[in-house]
């Protein structure tokens, strides 16, 4: 008796083993590629790392410059885009978590919002070429930025709908039977409740829009010089490394990795940021 | 008590434990009564003395039954019929342990009297035993209706209790008229006095025992309330 | 306890739905004034649904309906045309389960009181700290007013909730199995709170310990499957109930 005890542990003992050193080996196969890419990434980068980065703007082949007006156009498109796409989603985000619980209306609107978050983000592109881009005759630096508020919106959409539907029930309740109206429970209690949450959603949601580069080239296009202006076509940083990536001159090629580079870094940053806000949420 | 089984078998165990504990203390008792009164008749020193050696394990009932039914009320925290089941119980053995003092009183007197040699007159015990007969009978069907719970044996018992006291009253005072006639029956005359005493309040306790059996059956505190009225407003129930 | 008691709250004829499901069939009841009535039952049984029907917290979820009569001082809160909040200001709620605000310890007693009362600075503070003292949570407080409800303990969270409660000023509370997420010291405090809160309050406790009914109530309901089984005073209840249902139920046996 002991000993068929004893091979039905050892058995389950060796299956533990192989099936840990499985999910190991994976885990590392998975890690080496994003080792591989951030290392290539920080090694080609760093040398092209200087000052003039910031302060000279994209140079004509065989010349010296730097990304300045790209970083300008992407931060001021993005700006637009969250100014654009973060209300009209938490707005809509609330009506769905507060508002329209349980209803087939709610059930349908969840299930588009789940499309558009899945969309491929150059038909997205596509559309504002169609519908902006083709009729003001122009590529422009809104168009850019409603293509990203675009795939903002259900980003945050979702995540302000998840987390109010985090907030307990009681705790509503709590304020509702206190005599508050509904309005004032959602803004004065829910949010608070779920506002790192939704602030966590929206970083990530501008994290995953800086990088985008196939909805820009239907609609920002890009821009060799500064430009503010969102009439017409603006420089921004994905499409600059997609184009000096692209080309013969080693110039372009090292400027490219600098951009990926601050990119990553700056994706990297949102990314630890809203981690840290979800864990200072955690607590409660 | 045909009653449902708790949802805690332990429970109904424990209770059943504790009513069944009390009910042998009753027996104890009786026994124990019976004895003295029959080593008093038969002047049995010996009797006398099992009774009075005996009156201990009437103690370590009434200890061991109040432990059990602390216990239960601490970890069970009875409530309604169950609360008034232990309620009842502990103030039940009260008046058996008191019962069974009386018990080892009457030995006691035995013991004396026949040493002294002086209850040569016989018709001073007549009363006695006749009041301990009847006494006897309340304490078995008292004990009877507390095991059914039967309001109703409790009140037809308790009302006897009045004949035992106008028993008592007589047997008083063909007491003092012997004692008036002779004074030299003074002396046994006043023991069987004190036995007749103790008899009366047996009698008196077996009433109380009846008591908490209509607050058991009934739920209400008949204590101190006349009999009539009692019995009324159980039937009106 | 055997002077007749103003009533406070009369229920005539109650049903309640969920739905089509009927979960209270005919309840009849008079709630006395300043008093404690517990409503005792196994789970199910329609106590926490009563209760949410004295602050018609029902009403916010579809599908929920009461039909009959519920008098609060005569007044039928049911009728179509009741001010659920003013009603909410009368008669106040405490839950299951601690629900402080994600705020500050003072801004949880404050986020009432704003919503009836403008005050300056200085009275407010008194309110707050009027409310917490009732709730016998000010000396634990005291020092950090200004720091998050969430960081209490969850019996101090749930004393918090009910000076929030008080701070209101209602005339009802009720309290929906206050302590049955709280440890046995925790419980006692709350239960304290509760036999000191009983003058001035009319208390409507659901609790589904019965030791808990008996010891802070005056009056105790019976509820079974929707109906009211037996209302009577906690110690007739307790010692003696009228009904076999509720003496199976108390005595702990199979109902």
């Amino acid at each position: 008796m002991n000993t068929a005890k004893n091979a039905r542990y050892l058995r389950r003992r060796f299956w533990n083993v192989f099936n840990l050193g499985m999910a190991m080996a994976t885990t590392l196969f998975g890690l080496f590629w994003l080792v591989w890419i951030l290392w290539t990434t920080l090694s080609y980068g760093a040398t092209a790392l200087n000052m003039e980065l910031f302060t000279g703007d994209t140079p004509a082949p065989g010349s010296i410059g730097g990304l300045r007006n790209a970083f300008v156009g992407s931060l001021l498109m993005i700006g637009v885009a969250v100014m654009i796409g973060t209300p009209v989603g938490i707005l809509a985000g609330t009506y769905l978590a507060e508002f329209a619980q349980g209803s087939r209306l709610a059930a349908v609107i969840r299930f588009f919002n789940d499309i558009l978050l899945s969309a491929p983000s150059i038909v997205i592109g596509l559309f504002i070429y169609a519908v902006v881009v083709v009729p003001m005759g122009s590529f422009s630096g809104l168009a850019g930025a409603l293509s990203l508020a675009i795939l903002l919106l259900p980003v945050v959409l979702r995540t302000t709908d998840e987390m109010l539907g985090m907030v307990p029930g009681t705790m509503r309740e709590a304020a509702l039977a206190l005599g508050a109206p509904h309005w004032k429970m959602i803004v004065q209690v829910s949010y608070r409740a779920a506002r790192s949450g939704i602030l966590t959603g929206v970083l990530l949601a501008v994290a995953r829009i800086s990088g985008e580069t196939a909805p820009l080239l239907f609609t920002a296009l890009s821009n060799q010089f500064f430009s503010t202006n969102l009439d017409k076509p603006i420089a921004n940083v994905p499409v600059v490394i997609f184009q000096f990536a692209m080309s013969p001159y080693p110039e372009w090629q090292h400027l490219a990795w600098a951009g990926a580079l601050i990119a990553a870094m700056a994706v990297l940053v949102l990314s630890l940021v809203s981690r840290f806000l979800i864990k200072d949420r955690s607590p409660r | 008590m045909d009653k449902e089984p708790h949802i805690s078998q332990r429970f109904d165990e424990e209770l059943h434990e504790v009513h069944a504990l009390v009910l042998a203390m009753g027996g104890v008792v009786e026994e124990q009564i019976t004895n003295a009164i029959k080593a008093l008749q038969e002047s049995d020193a010996e009797l006398a003395r099992e009774v009075i050696g005996r009156d201990h394990e009437v103690n370590g009932y009434e200890v061991r039954i109040e432990e059990e039914c602390i216990n239960i009320l601490a970890t069970r925290q009875p409530a309604a019929s169950d609360l008034r089941l232990v309620m009842t119980l502990i103030k039940t053995i009260a008046d058996l342990e008191r019962m069974g003092d009386k018990a080892s009183k009457i030995a006691d007197m035995a013991l004396a009297m026949g040493h002294g040699a002086r209850n040569d007159n016989p018709a001073f015990l007549r009363d006695v035993g006749v009041m301990a007969d009847y006494a006897l009978n309340m304490l078995r069907r008292a004990m009877d209706a507390l095991a059914r719970a039967d309001a109703e044996e409790a009140i037809a018992v308790a009302k006897g209790d009045e004949v035992l006291n106008q028993e008592y009253r007589s047997a008083l005072r063909r007491l003092i008229t012997y004692m008036m006639e002779d004074p030299r029956t003074i002396t046994p005359a006043i023991d069987a006095l004190f036995i007749a005493k103790a008899i009366e309040r047996i009698g008196d306790h077996a009433r109380n025992i009846c008591e908490y059996v209509i607050y058991l059956a009934k739920g209400k505190s008949v204590r101190h309330l006349p009999l009539d009225e009692v019995e009324q407003s159980i039937q009106g129930k | 306890m055997s002077e007749p008691q103003k009533t406070k709250i009369s229920v005539r004829h109650l049903d309640f739905f969920y739905g089509s499901n009927k979960a209270l069939i005919d309840i009849n009841l008079e709630i006395p004034e300043n008093q404690v009535t517990a409503f005792i039952g196994p789970s199910g049984c329609g106590k926490s649904t009563l209760l949410r029907v004295f602050n018609r917290m029902y009403s916010l979820y579809p599908g929920q309906r009461a039909t009959g009569e519920v008098l609060l001082d005569g007044e039928d809160i049911l009728a179509p045309g009741m001010d659920v909040n003013m009603l909410r200001a009368k008669i106040g709620m405490v839950f299951q389960k601690p629900t402080p605000f994600p705020m500050s310890i003072y801004d949880n007693i404050a986020f009432g009181i704003k919503l009836y009362e403008k005050l300056r600075k200085v009275e407010m503070d008194e309110r707050v700290e009027q409310a917490l003292r009732h709730a016998a949570l000010w000396e634990e407080v005291k020092d950090k007013l200004k720091t998050s409800g969430l960081g209490l303990s969850g019996g101090q969270q749930q004393r918090l909730c009910i000076a929030r409660a008080v701070a209101v000023k209602p005339e009802v509370i009720l309290l929906d199995e206050p302590t049955s997420a709280l440890d046995p010291i925790a419980t006692l405090k709350i239960e304290e709170l509760v036999s000191e809160l009983r003058n001035q309050f009319t208390i409507l406790i659901v609790t589904h310990n019965m030791q808990q009914a008996a010891r802070v109530s005056d009056y105790t309901a019976f509820m079974y499957m929707g109906e009211m089984v037996e209302f009577d005073s906690t110690h007739q209840l307790f010692t003696n109930p009228g009904k076999k249902q509720t003496e199976d139920y108390i005595t702990g046996r199979y109902g």
